[in-house]
C-alpha cells in the first residue's frame, strides 16, 4: 500500500518534470494573452509574428536534436545557415528560379553539415571542437561571399520574388513536411532508436554492431536540412542578407533544445518536440519581454532566471548522486 | 623519457610557430620584433590568451563546459573600474578587486551548478545571460572608459604582464599539481564515479575549480579593461567569444602536457597563439584571412594530434621503402 | 503520457497557426502597393486626427505608442538617443516609446517592426538600416507612419517612397554631410601644418556608406594638402571610387607631402586587432589620429600623450572629460535632441497633420553635427545636450513644428548649430 502510493507519487512527479517545459510553454502563452488583454495587443497579429520568428529556429533546431541525441553539439549551425543563405541567393540571382534557391540552400547547409561530421568521424576529431572551427571558417566565408558578390555589404534577393511564398501557411507547411519526416525517422524508424542508443551508452552501441561514425554522418545531415530549410525561410522572410545574417541562430537553436527539455547529454530521454516547444518559449518570452518594455539589460536577467527555472525543473528527475557533465 | 624528448617535446611547436612566423614575416619585408611595442603587444597577448586556457581547462577537462568564462570578466572587470574610478585608486586596487569579484561569480556559477545539477553547459548559458544584463544594467550599458586614467592604463607594461603570467601559471601547478584539491580534482576528473565513492568530496571541488576559473577571468578582465582602455558592453552571448581563443592553446598544452606539465603547456600554447597574432598585427592581415587561417591551424592540429599514431606510422613505412 | 504532451503542444501550434493565418494581409511584409495600405492595428489611430486638427498643438488626450528600432544599444549616441526620448519627450507628450533589442540584420529588424505593430504601435521611427526599403514597404501596408532618424535614404530608395502616405520623411546627416564632417576634420589638423596620420576606418571594412563617406573626406583632404593623390584619386567622386575598387580595405600611403602612416578598420574586439591599434598610435611618426567613428574607445589605450586625436561620434560625459584632459581634440557629435523634430514629424502626422514637402511627398532633410575643438566648447554642448529639463530642443520648441508647413519645418531642421538653435530658444 505504501510502495504503491510511492509509487504512484513517483510518477506524478515524474509526469510534472516532463511535462514542465510544455507547462513552462502554455505558462507564458498564458501571461502573454493577460498582458495582451491589458495592453491592448493584437493577439492574431502577434500569433502571426510567433510563427514567423520560432519558424526558422524550429526548423533548424529540430533537425540539430538529432546531433544533440547522440551526446553530440554544433555550434556552427547559425554560420552555416547564413553561408546557405547567402549562397542560395546568389544561386537566385544568377537563375530567378526559387526551387533552384530552396535546393541550393538546403544542398549547400547538407554539405557543410556532412563536412563537419566527416572531418570528425574520419579524423577522429572531437565534434565540438571541429564545429568550433567550421563556424570560424564559415563566418570568414561570409564575409568572402559578401565581398565576391560585388554589393559590398549585403546580397539580396528582391523582395517581389519572394513576397508570394512569405506567408505563414507556406512556412507551416514546410515546417510540417519536414517535422513530420524528424518525428517519423527518430520515433518510427530504426534510425531514430540507434540514434538514442548510441547517445546514451556508446560503448553498448558499438558492442552491439552499431556504426557510430554513420549514425553521426546521419544526423548531421538530417540537421544539415533543416538548417537549409531555415536559410530558405530567412531570406522568404528578410530578402536582404548581411555577415550578420543569423547571428542569433546558433545560440537560439541551443537555448530552444534545452528550452524544450532535450538533455543536452542525448540518450533514450531526448525529445523531438523539443525543439518545437523551446523555440515558441522563446519568441513568446520575448513577446512579453516586448510588452513590458523591459531595459535589456534587465530582459536578459529575466529571460536567464526563467531559463534556469523551466530548465531546472524539467530535468529535477534525471538528477543523480553525483555532478552532471 | 629522455630528457632530450622531453624539451623538445616541449619546446618544438613555440618553436616551430616562431621560425614559421619570422619567415612569413621576413618574406615580406618586416620584422616580427622590431620595436618594444610588439613585444608588448606579444606578452599581452601571452597573459591574455594564457588566463582564458587556464580557466577553460579547469572545468573543460572536467567535462564541464563554461560559456560564462567571458561574462565572469565583463562582470567582474565592470564592478570594479566603477570602484576603482570612483574613490581614485590605482591598478593594483583593481585588479585585486577584479580578482575578488571573479572569485565571487565564478563561485556563484559553481554554486547554481552544484544546487541545481543540470549539466554545466546549461547553467553556463544562464549565467553567461544573467552576468552580461548585469553588467548592461549597472553601467546603463555605457561601458567603462578609462582613457583618461593614466595610471590604469599605465599598468600595461611587459614587467607587470610577466609577473602576472608567472604567478598564474606557479598557482596553477602549486594547486592543481602540489595539494590535496589537485589530486582529488586528478581523480574526479579520470573516475568521477569513483572517486565520488572513495569519499572524495565532488561539490566542494567543483566550487573551488570554478572560483579559481573566475579568478583568472576576473584577471584577465582586468588586463582586457587597462590595455584597451575601455570596457565594452554585451548582450546576447556576445561575451562569450574570448572563450573560442583558447581552444588550439588548449589543445597544444594537452599535447606539450605528455612531455612535461600540462599547465606549462597551456602557457606555451598561448605563447603560440600570440606568435601567430603577432604576425597578424605585422603583415595587417585582414579579418576574415585570420579567422579562416585560424581555424585550420585548429584542425590541422587537431587531425595531427588524433591521428598521430597512424601518420607516425604512414612516416615510418614511407620512410622505410626510401 | 507521452502522446498527450504530443498532442497538446500540437494543439497550441494548431490554435496559434489558425490564429495567425486568420490575419488579414501583410503575410508578406511588401505586399501592399505603393500608397495604399491595408487594414491594420495601426490604423484605428487616426481618428483622433480630426480633433486635434482644431488645436494648434499636439493632442495629448490619448496616448500614442511609437516603436523605435535601434541597430545597435550600446553604442553612446543610441543611448543618448533614448535617454532624450524616454527622459524628456515621454515626460513632455502623452507618448509611450517602445524600443527594440539589438537588431542585427534584416530579419530581426522585420521582426521588430512586426512586434511593433502587434503591440499596436502608431510609429515607427528607425535607427536600423539594415532593410529600409523592407521597412517602409511593412509600414505602409499595414498603416502605420514609418520615420527615418539620424540618417537619409539613397536618392533611389526616396524616389520609390516619398510618395508613401506613410512615409514621414528622414532627417539626419545625408553622404555629402558624412563626407564633409571627414573633410573638414582632416583639414582641421592639416591646417594646423600636421601632415603625419593614423586612421580608424570603422565600418568601412564592411562596406558602410557611412564610414565609407567619412574616409573618403579625411583621403581627399590630404590629397588636396599634400598635392598627391590615395589609390588614384583625389576628388569625392573618384576618391569613393578607389574605396570600393579596394574591396574597401585601405592601407597605409604617401599622398604627396602628407602621409597616412597607419590605418586599422573593421571591429574584430580581439588581440591581433588591438595590436594593430596599439601599432598605429605608437608609431613615432603619427602626429594625429582620426577616427570615422568610435575613436575614443578604439584608440583608448593606445593613444600617445603628444599625438592629437579627431573622432566624429557624440557628446557624452567620458568624451567631454576626454577633451578637457587634452586626449581627444576634435570632436563632430551628433546631438540627443537632434531627433526631437522627426519625432514631432511622426507624432504630427499621427494626429492627422502630415507634414509633406511642396510637392506633396515625404521630406529629406539634411542635419549636420555639433563640432567641438575646445574643452569648453564640449561642455557647453554636453550641459545642453545632456539636460533632462531644457535640452537643445525643448516643448516650447517642438510644439511650434506641429502641423507646420513645410518650409518652416526645413528651416528650423536646418538651423541644427549650436548657436542658431540657441537662438531658436529664444
Amino acid at each position: 500500500m505504501e510502495n504503491e502510493k510511492k509509487i504512484r507519487k513517483e510518477n506524478v512527479k515524474a509526469a510534472v518534470f516532463r511535462f514542465a517545459p510544455l507547462g513552462g510553454l502554455i505558462l507564458l502563452f498564458g501571461i502573454f494573452m493577460a498582458l495582451a488583454v491589458i495592453k491592448d495587443i493584437n493577439i492574431p497579429y502577434s500569433f502571426k509574428n510567433i510563427v514567423n520568428q520560432s519558424v526558422v529556429v524550429v526548423v533548424a533546431a529540430t533537425g540539430a536534436v538529432f546531433i544533440y541525441t547522440l551526446g553530440s553539439f554544433d555550434i556552427s549551425l547559425g554560420a552555416s545557415l547564413c553561408v546557405s543563405a547567402l549562397i542560395g541567393a546568389m544561386a537566385y540571382n544568377a537563375t530567378k528560379s526559387l526551387p533552384v534557391m530552396l535546393l541550393t540552400c538546403v544542398g549547400v547547409a547538407v554539405l557543410i553539415s556532412l563536412t563537419s561530421s566527416v572531418l570528425a568521424s574520419v579524423f577522429n576529431l572531437p565534434v565540438f571542437v571541429t564545429t568550433i572551427a567550421m563556424l570560424s571558417l564559415l563566418s570568414a566565408l561570409a564575409l568572402v561571399l559578401i565581398g565576391a558578390n560585388g554589393t559590398g555589404d549585403v546580397i539580396q534577393v528582391p523582395a517581389a520574388a519572394v513576397r508570394g511564398i512569405n506567408n505563414v501557411w507556406f512556412k507551416l507547411i514546410i515546417l510540417a513536411v519536414y517535422l513530420g519526416m524528424c518525428v517519423f525517422l527518430f520515433d518510427f524508424m530504426k534510425l531514430g532508436r540507434r540514434e538514442k542508443f548510441q547517445g546514451g551508452n556508446p560503448v553498448c552501441a558499438k558492442l552491439t554492431g552499431l556504426n557510430g561514425k554513420r549514425l553521426a554522418i546521419a544526423a548531421f545531415a538530417i540537421a544539415g536540412v533543416g538548417v537549409g530549410l531555415g536559410a530558405f525561410l530567412t531570406i522568404t522572410y528578410a530578402p536582404t542578407l548581411s555577415r550578420n545574417t543569423a547571428s542569433s541562430v546558433g545560440m537560439d537553436i541551443i537555448i530552444s533544445i534545452v528550452f524544450g527539455g532535450m538533455p543536452v547529454s542525448g540518450g533514450a530521454r531526448s525529445k523531438i518536440y523539443s525543439a518545437v516547444i523551446g523555440a515558441l518559449s522563446m519568441t513568446m518570452l520575448n513577446q512579453i519581454m516586448l510588452a513590458l518594455s523591459l531595459d535589456s539589460g534587465v530582459g536578459q536577467i529575466v529571460k536567464a532566471i526563467i531559463f534556469l527555472l523551466v530548465v531546472s525543473i524539467s530535468m529535477s528527475n534525471s538528477k543523480g548522486n553525483i555532478l552532471p557533465r | 623519457m629522455k630528457m632530450g624528448k622531453k624539451i623538445t617535446g616541449t619546446l618544438v611547436i613555440p618553436v616551430i610557430t616562431l621560425i614559421a612566423a619570422w619567415i612569413i614575416c621576413s618574406s615580406q619585408g618586416v620584422k616580427l620584433f622590431e620595436t618594444q611595442l610588439n613585444l608588448l603587444t606579444f606578452i599581452r597577448t601571452v597573459a591574455n590568451v594564457s588566463l582564458v586556457t587556464f580557466a577553460l581547462a579547469i572545468n573543460l577537462n572536467s567535462g564541464r563546459f563554461d560559456f560564462s568564462l567571458g561574462s565572469v570578466a565583463l562582470l567582474s572587470s565592470v564592478i570594479s573600474s566603477k570602484i576603482v574610478l570612483a574613490l581614485d585608486w590605482g591598478p593594483v586596487a583593481m585588479l585585486l578587486l577584479s580578482l575578488c569579484f571573479g572569485v565571487i561569480f565564478g563561485l556563484i556559477s559553481g554554486a547554481v551548478y552544484v544546487s541545481v545539477k543540470l549539466p554545466p553547459i546549461i547553467v553556463s548559458l544562464a549565467v553567461a545571460l544573467l552576468y552580461e544584463g548585469l553588467s548592461f544594467t549597472l553601467t546603463g550599458g555605457h561601458g567603462v572608459s578609462f582613457a583618461n586614467s593614466a595610471r590604469l592604463l599605465g599598468f600595461a607594461s611587459i614587467p607587470n604582464f610577466l609577473i602576472i603570467i608567472v604567478l598564474a601559471l606557479a598557482f596553477m601547478i602549486i594547486v592543481f599539481d602540489r595539494t590535496k584539491f589537485g589530486y582529488e580534482y586528478k581523480a574526479l576528473l579520470s573516475g568521477q564515479k569513483v572517486a565520488v565513492s572513495t569519499g572524495i568530496r565532488e561539490v566542494p571541488n567543483a566550487l573551488l575549480c570554478y572560483a579559481i576559473a573566475g579568478g583568472l577571468m576576473g584577471i584577465q578582465g582586468f588586463i582586457s579593461a587597462t590595455t584597451n582602455g575601455t570596457i565594452q558592453m554585451s548582450l546576447n552571448f556576445g561575451s562569450i567569444s574570448p572563450m573560442f581563443m583558447a581552444f588550439l592553446p588548449m589543445f597544444i598544452g594537452g599535447f606539450i602536457g605528455r612531455y612535461s606539465n600540462d599547465k606549462l603547456g597551456y602557457l606555451l600554447g598561448a605563447v603560440t597563439s600570440a606568435f601567430i597574432s603577432l604576425l597578424y598585427v605585422r603583415l595587417n592581415v585582414s579579418s576574415s584571412v585570420q579567422q579562416i587561417t585560424s581555424a585550420l591551424l585548429l584542425v590541422g592540429f587537431l587531425i595531427y594530434l588524433n591521428n598521430e599514431g597512424k601518420l607516425k606510422g604512414l612516416f615510418v613505412r614511407g620512410g622505410g621503402k626510401g | 503520457m507521452k502522446n498527450g504532451m504530443k498532442l497538446t503542444a500540437l494543439l497550441m501550434a494548431l490554435v496559434m497557426t489558425l490564429c495567425a493565418c486568420g490575419t488579414k494581409g501583410n503575410e508578406s511584409t511588401a505586399s501592399a502597393a505603393p500608397g495604399t495600405s491595408t487594414e491594420a492595428p495601426g490604423k484605428s489611430t487616426e481618428a483622433p486626427a480630426t480633433t486635434a486638427a482644431e488645436k494648434t498643438g499636439p493632442d495629448d488626450s490619448k496616448n500614442v505608442k511609437i516603436g523605435v528600432l535601434v541597430s545597435d544599444v550600446t553604442s553612446a549616441e543610441a543611448l543618448a538617443f533614448r535617454a532624450y526620448y524616454e527622459e524628456y519627450i515621454q515626460k513632455q507628450y502623452n507618448v509611450t516609446f517602445m524600443y527594440s533589442d539589438e537588431l542585427a540584420d534584416a530579419a530581426a529588424e522585420a521582426s521588430a517592426i512586426d512586434n511593433f505593430i502587434a503591440n499596436n504601435c502608431k510609429a515607427i521611427i528607425s535607427f536600423a538600416s539594415a532593410d529600409r526599403p523592407a521597412q517602409i514597404e511593412t509600414c505602409e501596408s499595414n498603416g502605420v507612419y514609418y520615420a527615418v532618424a539620424t540618417g537619409t535614404l539613397t536618392d533611389e530608395q526616396y524616389e520609390t517612397y516619398k510618395n508613401y502616405k506613410y512615409y514621414v520623411g528622414a532627417i539626419g546627416p545625408d553622404l555629402m554631410t558624412e563626407y564633409m564632417a571627414g573633410y573638414d576634420m582632416a583639414k582641421y589638423y592639416l591646417d594646423q601644418g600636421f601632415t603625419k596620420f593614423g586612421m580608424f576606418g570603422g565600418a568601412t571594412p564592411y562596406y558602410t556608406e557611412m564610414h565609407i563617406y567619412r574616409a573618403a573626406g579625411m583621403l581627399v583632404a590630404m590629397c588636396e594638402a599634400g598635392k598627391g593623390t590615395y589609390l588614384g584619386a583625389s576628388d569625392m567622386g573618384g576618391m569613393i571610387g578607389a574605396i570600393y575598387g579596394a574591396g574597401c580595405q585601405l592601407t597605409p600611403a604617401k599622398i604627396g607631402s602628407v602621409e597616412l602612416c597607419g590605418y586599422v578598420g573593421g571591429y574584430d574586439f580581439d588581440d591581433a586587432w588591438f595590436g594593430k591599434l596599439a601599432a598605429v598610435a605608437n608609431d613615432p611618426n603619427v602626429e594625429v589620429l582620426l577616427a570615422v567613428g568610435s575613436g575614443q574607445t578604439a584608440f583608448a589605450g593606445f593613444k600617445q600623450a603628444s599625438q592629437k586625436l579627431g573622432d566624429i561620434d557624440c557628446y557624452t560625459a567620458d568624451s567631454v572629460k576626454l577633451m578637457e584632459s587634452g586626449t581627444l581634440n576634435y570632436l563632430a557629435g551628433k546631438f540627443s535632441a537632434s531627433i526631437g523634430p522627426i519625432f514631432m514629424a511622426v507624432l504630427s502626422a499621427v494626429q492627422g497633420h502630415p507634414i509633406r514637402n511642396a510637392e506633396g511627398n515625404a521630406f529629406a532633410i539634411g542635419q549636420g553635427y555639433w563640432v567641438a575643438t575646445s574643452a569648453e566648447e564640449a561642455k557647453e554642448y554636453y550641459a545642453v545636450d545632456s539636460s533632462k529639463t531644457e535640452p537643445a530642443y525643448t516643448r516650447n520648441m517642438l510644439d511650434k513644428l506641429y502641423n507646420a508647413s513645410y518650409s518652416d519645418f526645413e528651416a528650423f531642421v536646418k538651423a541644427y548649430s549650436f548657436e542658431e538653435i540657441k537662438g531658436l530658444a529664444k
